[in-house]
């Protein structure tokens, strides 16, 4: 009996302790490489930031600074496959959606189509969008829009709505110029 | 995913990731609603940081969060911004950063359930991270009762924090008072069911056991709770002597989750106990089939000859203890093989990592292993808290690695383009520089001071005649021209015809220049404005030349200065993150070469105890033949 309670106290002792055998010395060494982690993420982090904003002040100076956001409004009568955007008849972008950014998008995520640089007047900006419309059906449509670039940044969104009366997908366009 | 890792109790079920959850208990239905989406987006790059924040990429969320704060873009979003901003850094394990944005937030001020709700989650978090200090403070600060399921999680979170700490006594105190029905409950019976037995209050304990052994249960996850329980009740009626009762609890448990193995083992020991030792070798002779490596399995090798030896079957429990030593010397031999590789650097945590790190949030975990012979036995390593915590930190830092690497690459870029800047300023400048001073603004001032008085002299003496154009000057001299020759030829010839011809002509060029007279001056007055502007313009353009001439360079300096202070900067934690990966390795290594080294000293365990099987049956033999 005693031979038998040997071998099961092994089966308990390692069925109840097995995850704790690295015991509090182990904890502390995680905790101070924890420690050490963080902290540099936090830099790395604040690094980005700063070089961020030094690209898009040499890519794209605020004299001639152009962005194109997308975003959809319900998007219920229209599955995004792809996009192209033209500036001055020029293909700038195209962009094919994955199943993630679609959802992002529908979630009220924002995205950056394009970002460039353009001179001071008026320029056209033609937007084809593919995908499936109504019924599951090929859905293509092109939206255009002639805007007016000033000194000042522009932004742009373009947004998909979902024209309830219509029953059928929609754009609209947005324009902000940061002073 | 398991939420809460902890040696001795049941782990808790993901209801929701704590950056959704917090994002839909702190912000109002009407910016984030159930389903998780935004409301109205006011400034686009707000929505541009959901894109990526909706997409799992939170190091790029955060980053171009904090760009578009620092330039003041998502003013309409302010407060929301840094919530979310928050609830960022916790799935991206800035726990400290998160809680410092959290503590500012609640002390300008936010609603008591806020206040509360955020509260709980930081104590959830810090709880999962190993800061149980934090995560005890964190949950100290609730001062009312949390809305729904939540006021349970929050009981089951103090009882799990406690019980970290051995207090059991004051566990059965919190989960005391909990009375809902909910998956929480369940987890908490449990845990007080374990609680309660460990301090020796056994028939409270087992009760509460019992309950969760017997629930009905419509997930996996409870159904697993309700395998542990029955698994705990059959283990301690094993302990307590009571072999009949703890069979009954572990014939509950499935032979086909996840504490089958675990059962069968007892089952057998149950079976054993009542002397039953036939059927004993059915489930352990079961186990003998299934994965070599699981603990209970090895354990059988050492149970079945046990067994046989008691059905006096001496020669074959001989065999098999014989095997089982052969087994585990075996083993032995290969766990010191991975130790040696592991901590010869062999077994790169690198590859432990599906493919190349990426800035997936702090959710992320390792599903599976590739099958070396060193993963092999690290299986039940990745259950531990502290492994996976630092696997998730080795992760973070290798992507943060490629991050430095990819902008020390652009930098150089950056670099490159400024200087090609830079080159053709300067050789443009002299060009512009010398075309500008062809420009005499002072002359052309002049002659539209000059215009401008020769048209208020039109103006004050309403002399038409002078806003003739072009063509009819040419016509009014041809008029003067025709009118001297007619003079000349008059004393000779009848020129009555011609003068009235021309008498006629002047008439009609007078009266055309005379009735334009009004939007003749107008155009005037606008060519005078537009000359206004122009000159304007120029002097706008030779001060903004002048300007360039001054600031130019001092913006290219201001330009090569960042770039130099930045590649500073990305070489020094380029370094930093290199060391700290290499630490993560480390640690890594060791803790898996740890769990190594404790199974070979377990499988030494069992030599033992075969080898002491065998010297009993030796014993036996010698005793029997000195009998005879």
């Amino acid at each position: 009996m005693m031979h038998k309670l040997k071998l099961l106290s092994i089966a308990i002792i390692i069925t109840v302790v097995a995850s704790d055998a690295y015991g509090q010395s182990s904890q502390d060494d995680f905790r101070s490489l924890d420690e050490k982690a963080q902290s540099l993420k936090e830099e790395v982090l604040q690094l980005n930031r700063d070089l961020f904003l030094l690209e898009e002040e040499l890519l794209f100076p605020a004299t001639t600074q152009v962005a194109v956001f997308l975003s959809m409004d319900v998007g219920e009568l229209f599955q995004l496959d792809s996009v192209q955007l033209k500036i001055n008849d020029k293909v700038v972008t195209n962009h094919l959606y994955t199943e993630r950014e679609v959802d992002a998008l529908f979630r009220g995520g924002v995205q950056r189509l394009y970002s460039g640089n353009l001179r001071t007047g008026k320029h056209e900006i033609v937007a084809i969008f593919t995908g499936r419309g109504p019924k599951g059906r090929d859905y293509r449509r092109g939206t255009t829009l002639v805007v007016e670039k000033t000194t000042n940044p522009k932004y742009i969104e373009l947004k998909i709505i979902d024209d309830a009366q219509k029953q059928q997908p929609g754009f609209s366009v947005k324009q902000w110029e940061q002073l | 995913m398991k939420l809460f890792a902890c040696t001795t109790v049941v782990s808790l079920p993901v209801r929701l990731g704590v950056v959704g959850a917090i994002l839909v208990m702190v912000f109002s239905a009407a910016t984030y609603a159930r389903d998780g989406r935004w409301g109205e987006v006011k400034d686009p790059h707000f929505g541009e940081v959901l894109f990526h924040f909706y997409q799992q990429k939170y190091f790029s969320a955060i980053a171009h969060l904090m760009a578009a704060q620092a330039e003041q873009r998502v003013e309409h979003h302010r407060d929301e911004a840094e919530l979310l901003r928050g609830g960022m850094y916790l799935s991206y394990g800035l726990h400290r950063e998160a809680g410092k944005i959290f503590q500012r937030l609640i002390d300008e001020g936010v609603p008591a359930d806020v206040r509360d709700r955020t509260w709980f989650y930081l104590a959830k978090t810090w709880y999962q991270r190993g800061y149980l200090e934090q995560a005890v403070e964190a949950l100290s600060r609730i001062q009312q009762a949390l809305p729904g399921d939540l006021q349970g999680e929050r009981q089951v979170l103090a009882a799990l924090l406690l019980m970290k700490r051995e207090k059991f006594k004051e566990v059965v105190k919190v989960l005391g008072r909990f009375s809902d029905r909910s998956e929480w409950a369940s987890y908490a019976r449990y845990n007080m069911g374990v609680a309660l037995v460990r301090v020796g209050e056994k028939n409270d304990g087992v009760k509460l056991l019992e309950d969760i052994g017997g629930m009905r249960a419509d997930s996996n996850e409870m159904r697993a709770l309700r395998d542990k329980a029955n698994l705990a009740l059959g283990y301690t009626f094993l302990r307590l002597g009571g072999p009949e009762r703890a069979k009954s609890y572990l014939e509950d448990v499935r032979l086909k989750g996840p504490f089958s193995n675990k059962a069968l083992l007892g089952m057998g020991w149950a079976l054993s106990a009542r002397g039953q030792h036939e059927k004993s070798l059915v489930p352990w002779m079961e186990l003998q089939s299934r994965n070599p490596i699981d603990v209970a399995v090895q354990e059988s090798l050492l149970a079945v000859p046990y067994a046989l030896r008691q059905l006096s079957a001496a020669k074959q429990s001989l065999q098999n203890y014989e095997a089982a030593i052969s087994v585990y010397n075996a083993e032995i031999v290969r766990l010191e093989h991975a130790i040696e590789s592991i901590r010869a650097g062999k077994l790169l945590i690198a590859d432990l990592l599906e493919g190349p790190a990426t800035e997936t949030g702090w959710f992320w975990r390792l599903k599976r292993l590739a099958d070396t012979p060193e993963n092999r036995y690290l299986a039940h390593l990745l259950a531990s808290h502290e492994f996976h915590e630092a696997l998730k930190n080795y992760r973070d830092l290798v992507f943060l690695s490629a991050n430095l690497s990819q902008w020390l690459t652009n930098i150089d870029a950056f670099d490159a383009m400024l200087e090609t800047r830079r080159k053709g300023y300067e050789e443009r400048l002299p060009r512009i520089i010398q075309k500008h001073n062809a420009l005499d603004l002072t002359a052309l001032m002049e002659r539209r001071d000059d215009y401008a008085e020769r048209l208020a002299v039109i103006v004050g003496q309403h002399n038409a005649m002078a806003l003739a154009n072009t063509e009819e000057r040419r016509l009014l001299a041809t008029l003067v021209r025709v009118n001297t020759r007619i003079d000349r030829i008059s004393d000779d010839t009848d020129v009555a015809d011609y003068r009235a011809k021309h008498k006629l002509f002047s008439g009609l060029l007078s009266w055309r220049i005379s009735t334009d007279y009004k939007p003749r001056l107008r155009r005037a007055e606008k060519a005078i404005q537009e000359l206004d502007d122009a000159l304007v313009q120029a002097e706008f353009r030779q001060q903004s030349l002048q300007a360039a001439q001054k600031y130019a360079r001092k913006g290219f300096e201001g330009y090569r200065s960042r770039i130099t202070t930045l590649r500073q900067r990305l070489r020094k934690l380029e370094h930093q993150v290199k060391s700290v990966v290499r630490d993560h390795q480390h640690y890594l290594q060791e803790l898996a070469a740890a769990a190594l080294e404790d199974q070979k000293k377990r499988l030494r365990a069992y030599i033992i105890q075969a080898r002491f099987g065998i010297a009993q049956i030796y014993d036996r033999s010698v005793s029997r033949v000195e009998e005879q």
